[in-house]
């Protein structure tokens, strides 16, 4: 669900007519655009919104503007006002992105930002963003994430910060570069022509020289000092006394000028003023609710005000909604909590909290109710109808209030508790969520249980099942998981479908599959009917993946074109799972220049996920790609990248198998039968063992290692398992002499493989598959469907292994190609130590070995070589 | 200074600060500087005196100087003898 966008935030604010005039700083901002940034940056009331107004009025380029809140603390949330900014210049940018903001766990902020700046590098304008008040977001993930943009910016976007504190981002550095543009308070003070215009001519006073001199000391240049004191003389006939005494006086200029102001206001205006002052926004209505009182007017109030230029801003062209001036507010602000109980300043918050929850606005209500400290309010909105208010874009001020109540509050009501706890899931902290989710445990140990108390217990499990499918915990995914789904409500769909995910990914990792389809089906059917994004790509992906394993090529082509789909375009690097199972499905079916497509795009997106042991995956896969085009050196350039990605992330090294899996392809492929054996055994790959006895010339042992394999296949029903082990019988047969029996099991596998076309896993096997292909032709067994895969083979280019690697005395070992590499990309010795965690001394023996089996006696010669044999 | 030193380190336990801003400051705005005491000067400039439970406060109190676009001229950490104001 997404979260509701406040237009009035995206409102740029018009000029105010009858301005001063600021050429010199139009003229700056002007020659700006030709930088990344312009930054902005003086305390309160220095016209800096004003003169932004003031510019993009007279500008020619498309801006969008962003007026940022406390509230937009979150990534989250900031993204989704980013994205909202930049679509109403550039409709339907980021959508992808907005897609996937709000679900429970986003992919990480770079990677948003990564996909933002692509579409943006696609824009064929210029175009400015503002971003309002950035000194109201205190985060670092957000200053980290404009840090990045700011490095990656393309031409198209100029960025400008509006704020009263420089922000954190490297400032130095753009300086240095000249990347950046800044107008800071020594530009904006109004200077002492700008004085006098402002003072005698817009607020019309007719004050001498000396008296603008005066005020202009004064005040430091500060505009809205000046503002004030103009608005104390409007009207008055003896501005000499008044500024006689406000420049004799030492008190603080807006202290001393807000008194002023206020007090010439009539009562009405003054109570509206003071009870308004606490709304970040008000239109009349809403400003009708927070004043009780049937008689006064808002609207009326607010032209008032308007008109009288007390430090009100209109937020749309319609001039319905208003916010005051931060500085002004903030005054009136500390007047109110002076003036009145605090009781009633509460009342006031709770009058905004229900006028915002009648008008759909739920996380302002929430606000309101949180600052009335009205917890049965706060609590109810919190909840939310259907979808929790922290998975709407407000888990950080969630989050905040519930660290701000006392844990008896909580127990009052452990829903809170569990809200928690689900808060911490969101923000990752997994260390923080289990002892939350026990004392709502704790909170909730009584006799009988109601139906929301039941409710909870289920959603309790389900939060540890998702921490458990983070650990790979099979039986903690499974018991969590039914204990959620016999306890939670029938209607509480979201919770209930991320259990049905999180037990489908359980009986994945058990083996079960037809347990894990029907777990995905379900899955899948009940996001999409209430919108769960996350948990639709998921599923969907699972399901795919299943499709595959049955063998249902067809099936799961279209499932991983759904999951492409529903991550958008440009795609959102989760659509990596999808690009990749489409990509073997494409190599199955012998398309290997699609394939290596779809493999590298898979594999572009997913290295810009940090941290996924999906990396793995499709490197692995697209190592099989060049495998099969006969790059042996690029395939193992690939699967040493893995290795060592696997290596460097310990969560991924349980993927190790799958990269000495191929590791082994591409050795026998080499004729480096003996490093292949040493992998296979290492790793304990009985299928690369069979490859590597075939190799050997050893089809008995071959036979021996595959036959109880098969078996357990055919027993567990991995028809995809049963496919290519037959496969590899057969080739074992054909070796060890037992035509007959090939034929027979060639036979079973070509039944096997008919219904959907597979092509690669039969012409992979080379030679003896071929012989055997045209024995089933002319005995008729599947004659046509064999004949069909003898010509795919005959298509085939010769594989260039076997041109190259007979030139070799003995060929490099994987290391040695990896310095072989990394020499030729001309990397001295002590970088590629550096690069490989090698000692000097190890990289100067490799060195020597390499030089060695290519019958060299330098770098350059050696490179020259490898090239001439193609290892490079 | 090794004395003063020693009271910046301290950044997570209660201590008391005096922040010297530019201009009068009445004293209604007790409230809004979280009750320090707002103690005007001779020379124009206002002491904002107080305790100070942690350094996140102390930066929160800086935020609502400049807020309300008070001139900032120091800050400074209160030591045993500077107690009594």
């Amino acid at each position: 669900m997404p979260t509701p966008i406040l237009a009035t935030k995206l409102f740029v604010p018009p000029p105010r007519p009858g301005l001063v005039a600021r050429t010199r700083l139009i003229e700056r901002l002007n020659a700006g655009l030709r930088h990344k940034l312009t930054l902005v940056s003086a305390a309160a009331g220095f016209g800096k919104t004003t003169l932004l107004s003031e510019w993009i009025a007279s500008s020619k380029q498309p801006v969008a503007w962003v007026s940022l809140d406390e509230v937009d603390n979150e990534p989250a949330r900031f993204l989704t006002y980013f994205v909202a900014a930049l679509q109403t210049i550039l409709p339907g940018v980021g959508n992808s992105i907005l897609a996937v903001l709000h679900a429970p766990q986003p992919p990480p902020t770079e990677v948003l930002v990564t996909t933002l700046l692509n579409e943006i590098a696609a824009v064929p304008h210029h175009f400015t963003l503002v971003l309002d008040d950035y000194h109201l977001l205190d985060s670092q993930p957000i200053d980290h994430a404009l840090t990045f943009l700011l490095k990656h910016q393309p031409p198209q976007l100029h960025l400008v910060i509006i704020t009263r504190e420089d922000p954190q981002f490297p400032l130095s550095q753009l300086r240095a570069r000249g990347q950046l543009t800044e107008v800071r308070v020594a530009d904006l003070r109004f200077t002492h022509t700008e004085a006098a215009d402002f003072l005698n001519h817009v607020m019309r006073l007719n004050l001498s020289a000396a008296d603008i001199a005066a005020l202009e000391i004064r005040t430091e240049g500060w505009i809205a000092g000046l503002q004030l004191a103009a608005l104390s003389m409007q009207g008055s006939t003896d501005t000499a006394r008044f500024i006689e005494s406000f420049t004799g006086s030492h008190r603080f200029v807006l202290d001393y000028l807000a008194e002023e102001v206020l007090q010439r206001q009539p009562e009405p205006v003054q109570r509206f003023l003071l009870h308004t002052a606490m709304l970040e926004r008000m239109c009349a209505a809403l400003c009708d609710a927070v004043m009780g009182d049937p008689a006064a007017k808002g609207q009326d109030t607010l032209a008032y005000i308007e008109r009288a230029n007390l430090f009100i801003i209109p937020l749309d062209s319609e001039r319905r909604w208003y916010r005051y001036h931060h500085l002004f507010a903030d005054l009136l602000r500390q007047r109110l909590h002076q003036n009145m109980e605090s009781g009633a300043v509460a009342e006031l918050h709770l009058r905004a909290s229900m006028w915002y929850e009648a008008s759909g606005l739920e996380i302002e209500a929430f606000h309101h109710a949180a600052a009335a400290h009205d917890f049965d309010q706060a609590a109810r909105l919190a909840e939310g109808g259907g979808m929790p208010l922290l998975f709407r874009g407000a888990a950080g001020s969630v989050l905040s209030w519930l660290q701000s109540l006392p844990p008896k509050a909580l127990d009052a009501k452990p829903g809170l508790w569990v809200m928690y706890a689900s808060a911490m899931l969101f923000a990752g902290r997994m260390n923080a969520i289990e002892d939350k989710l026990q004392a709502a445990e704790r909170a909730l140990q009584k006799p009988t249980l109601d139906a929301h108390e039941r409710d909870l217990i289920g959603h309790i499990a389900s939060i540890r099942a998702t921490i458990a499918v983070a650990q790979n915990q099979v039986d903690i995914i499974v018991h969590q998981s039914r204990r959620a789904l016999d306890y939670l409500h029938p209607n509480n769909l979201p919770v209930r479908t991320a259990t049905t995910w999180t037990l489908g990914v359980a009986y994945q990792l058990q083996g079960d599959r037809a347990a894990a389809r029907r777990a995905y089906t379900e899955a899948i059917s009940i996001s999409q009917a209430i919108g769960h994004i996350i948990i639709d790509l998921m599923a969907t992906f699972g399901l795919g993946y299943m499709q595959e394993a049955d063998n249902q090529l067809t099936e799961a082509a279209a499932t991983f074109q759904r999951v492409i789909e529903i991550a958008g375009e440009p795609p959102l690097p989760v659509a990596s799972a999808g690009y990749v199972g489409f990509a073997r499905i494409t190599y199955e079916r012998n398309d290997l220049e699609a394939a290596q497509r779809y493999a590298e795009q898979a594999v572009h997106l997913v290295r810009q996920i940090e941290n996924t042991d999906q990396v793995i995956v499709c490197e692995v896969f697209l190592a099989r790609v060049r495998l099969a085009q006969g790059d042996i050196a690029g395939a193992e350039a690939i699967l040493a990248r893995a290795e060592h990605y696997a290596r460097q992330h310990f969560f991924a090294a349980p993927r190790l198998p799958q990269v000495a899996a191929v590791q082994v392809l591409a050795l026998l492929q080499r004729g480096d039968v003996e490093a292949a054996d040493e992998l296979a055994f290492r790793y304990d790959l009985p299928i690369s063992q069979a490859r590597v006895r075939l190799a050997l010339h050893d089809p008995a042992a071959a036979l021996k290692l595959l036959e109880p394999l098969y078996g357990q296949a055919v027993e567990k029903g991995w028809v995809d398992e049963q496919l290519k082990l037959r496969v590899l019988q057969v080739v074992a047969g054909f070796e060890g002499g037992d035509r007959a029996k090939a034929v027979q099991w060639l036979g079973e596998a070509l039944r096997m493989g008919e219904p959907e076309g597979f092509i690669r896993t039969f012409i992979d096997e080379g030679l003896p598959m071929a012989n055997l292909l045209g024995e089933a032709v002319s005995r008729g067994v599947m004659p046509d469907y064999a004949a069909k895969l003898l010509a795919a083979m005959d298509a085939q280019p010769l594989p260039s292994s076997n041109l190259t690697t007979p030139l070799l005395v003995e060929p490099l070992s994987q290391r040695e190609l990896e310095v072989l590499h990394l020499i030729a990309q001309g990397h001295s010795n002590y970088e590629i130590g550096e690069r490989l965690f090698l000692t000097l001394n190890t990289v100067k023996g490799h060195n020597q070995r390499i030089f060695g089996k290519l019958q060299v006696e330098r770098r350059t010669e050696a490179v020259a070589r490898a090239r001439e044999l193609g290892l490079l | 200074m090794a004395k003063q030193h020693r009271i910046q380190a301290d950044s997570d336990r209660p201590a008391r600060y005096e922040i010297r801003v530019h201009g009068h400051l009445g004293s209604q705005w007790a409230d809004w500087f979280d009750g320090l005491a707002i103690i005007p000067d001779d020379n124009g400039d206002t002491r904002l005196v107080g305790t100070v439970v942690d350094q996140a406060a102390l930066h929160g109190l800086l935020k609502k100087v400049r807020d309300i676009g008070l001139p900032l001229i120091s800050v400074n950490p209160l030591n045993d003898d500077e107690n009594r104001i």
